[in-house]
């Protein structure tokens, strides 16, 4: 069998933060006596990833799902437990571990600010060791994949945000990583160019079989990339599956979706589930899932019925309801 | 590819990412150099002061103008900013990006650094021109072997500058902002370097003492070297002293770099 991308065993980070009042008073006090906080960002957290697997981290602001990345890709210290990716104890930053790796951050860039993106492209082929050959046929395959030739030779500064992710992937693809750490990589961008992105990254996956790990408050990127799941909520692992699984398990209800000429009144449809729009030519209801084979068929019966769809509910709500739920509900 | 071969690769491509940076900063980096013009100033003054008082502790009015178009050169030859780059990387979690690359951090700051040498000579020469021209004559040291220690001195002292800003710069992995912290480093730089007033002309005993410092390590030093105001005996001792001092500043650095990374938040992300 592969050697697994991943391996963490009883992971924690303990981070020091300073805190301090609101105010000048608070702040000369803070001056003379620092008062510090310990947070947990990452409690005890195992977890294995094969080789290829896309998974979604996914967890409220502040979970730890930042931090686990982080220490994933060896910029953190882990205050303890053991953690091996790729073979590799990655706070060590090896150069054949960070050959094996990317991460791209949304909010970080690697490209010159005031250079044109090939430079960093350029310098990329050397500090990753790439063949000449080899970086030629990477370039050209991403440049056409993400559709970015004519905006690799302007300055940096120039690109819209769209653009600039797109050049920061291929900096960051160009040495063919085995592992892709993803922190919110569609942040900021309009929906055709999430789309072409999360395209983009199943295309590298799949034809790379590489391993990619992401994170992002966009719940349509994980729902659309990642068939499995770790939600991290205080620092600590919640969940680890399928999102069918995790959905069934927090928000088993089915969620249906019907047209019909005449929509039958309130009374009527509570016996039929939740009711969460009601609108002169549709419906959309909330439904146990042992009732589905009794509810579908009354829906079908209606008046000019159609389009008839039955759906799990949306991630959001879906995580929006584990993380509203108190902390020992939610495993 | 050798280990060798592929660091030397590594470290021409950071030298042109570097040298690119810098012709885009030209304008910025001119400004720069009109920010280090003080020793022309004080060339000036002092110049001004021989010329109608006759010779200063040894400096005549030919002396001053040597001294201080020579101090002005040393330190754009000897120039390094990673002290404000890194501090804000360390601050912004910028310093992410470099740590993902398999280069280490410090090396790219040192080449891209040294890439912009060559730009800022090329701004800063002219100047140094102008003044000789309209002043008089550079007097460089008569003994060969003297001027031989030259280069070494010029690399120590850069090395030197460079080590003392990376040590500064990595306390902000504790404390946000350490490039402060530089600031009164070069406020005691620009009066005990020799860069304001030669070293020599201060009474006894500070004279004495300051040429031990490592202000004087890095600009005092090779200045006098290049002007032929030291012998054999003293221009050795002044370069092991300034390697030794770069010995230290070296270990320090490593050690707080190396603490510092696994202190590392990484915030800002």
């Amino acid at each position: 069998m592969a050697q697994p991308a991943v391996v963490a065993k009883g992971l924690s980070k303990r981070f020091e933060v300073a805190r301090r009042g609101a105010g000048v008073g608070a702040a000369l006090r803070a001056l003379f006596r620092r008062e510090t906080e310990v947070v947990d960002a990452v409690v005890d957290l195992s977890l294995s990833i094969e080789a290829g697997e896309r998974v979604g981290l996914l967890g409220p602001n502040g979970a730890g799902k930042t931090t686990t990345l982080k220490m994933l890709a060896g910029l953190l210290h882990p205050t303890g437990g053991s953690l091996e990716v790729v073979g590799y104890e990655p706070r060590r930053r090896s150069p054949d571990f960070l050959r094996s790796i990317a991460m791209v951050m949304g909010h970080k860039r690697q490209l010159s600010w005031d250079l044109p993106a090939i430079d960093t492209f350029e310098l990329h082929r050397v500090v990753y060791d790439i063949g000449r050959e080899d970086y030629r046929r990477r370039l050209d395959q991403l440049v056409t994949l993400l559709r970015v030739s004519e905006i690799i030779h302007k300055p940096v500064r120039t690109l819209s945000l769209g653009e600039r992710m797109k050049c920061e992937l291929v900096a960051a693809l160009l040495h063919g990583p085995r592992v892709l750490f993803l922190d919110e990589p569609t942040l900021g961008m309009d929906v055709s160019m999430q789309l072409a992105l999360r395209d983009f990254i199943r295309a590298y996956n799949e034809e790379h079989g590489a391993t990619v790990v992401l994170t992002s408050h966009y719940m349509e990127d994980v729902a659309a990339l990642c068939p499995r799941i770790v939600v991290i909520d205080g620092g600590a692992l919640r969940f680890d599956g399928g999102l069918g699984e995790l959905t069934r398990r927090i928000r088993p209800r089915r969620r249906i979706r019907v047209a019909a000429d005449r929509i039958p009144e309130l009374a009527a449809l509570s016996e039929l589930g939740a009711v969460i729009e009601r609108h002169a030519g549709s419906l959309v209801l909330d439904v146990e899932p042992g009732a589905i084979e009794r509810v579908v068929p009354e829906l079908l019966a209606l008046p000019g019925s159609r389009d008839l769809e039955v759906r799990d509910a949306p991630l959001e709500e879906v995580m929006r309801e584990l993380f509203d739920r108190p902390t020992e509900e939610r495993g | 590819m050798s280990r060798g071969l592929g660091r030397l690769a590594v470290v021409g491509a950071l030298w042109r990412l570097g040298f690119a940076e810098a012709v885009a900063y030209r304008a910025s980096l001119a400004v720069w150099i009109l920010t280090t013009t003080f020793p022309l100033v004080s060339l000036a003054l002092w110049a001004g002061i021989a010329r109608a008082g006759g010779p200063v502790g040894g400096y005549g009015e030919a002396d001053f103008v040597a001294y201080f178009v020579a101090a002005f050169m040393v330190r754009q030859l000897t120039a390094s900013w990673v002290v404000w780059d890194l501090e804000r990387q360390i601050r912004l979690g910028e310093l992410s990006v470099y740590l993902l690359r398999p280069v280490p951090p410090v090396l790219h700051h040192a080449v891209t650094n040294l890439a912009a040498l060559p730009v800022r000579l090329l701004l800063a020469l002219p100047l140094a021109a102008v003044v000789l021209v309209a002043a008089g004559g550079l007097a460089v040291a008569g003994d060969p072997v003297v001027l031989l220690l030259l280069p070494p001195a010029l690399v120590g002292a850069w090395l030197l500058n460079f080590t003392i800003q990376v040590a500064v710069a990595c306390l902000a992995f504790w404390w946000q902002r350490s490039a402060t912290l530089f600031e009164i480093w070069t406020c005691l730089f620009v009066v005990l370097s020799g860069y304001a007033v030669p070293t020599s002309l201060f009474p006894g005993a500070l004279a004495r003492v300051v040429v031990w410092l490592p202000f004087h390590a890095i600009l005092g030093f090779p200045v006098e070297l290049l002007l032929g105001r030291l012998d054999r005996g003293e221009a050795l001792q002044f370069l092991g002293l300034q390697w030794l001092w770069l010995g230290l500043f070296t270990a320090i650095a490593a050690l707080v770099w190396r603490r510092g990374v696994r202190a590392y938040g990484a915030f800002g992300a």
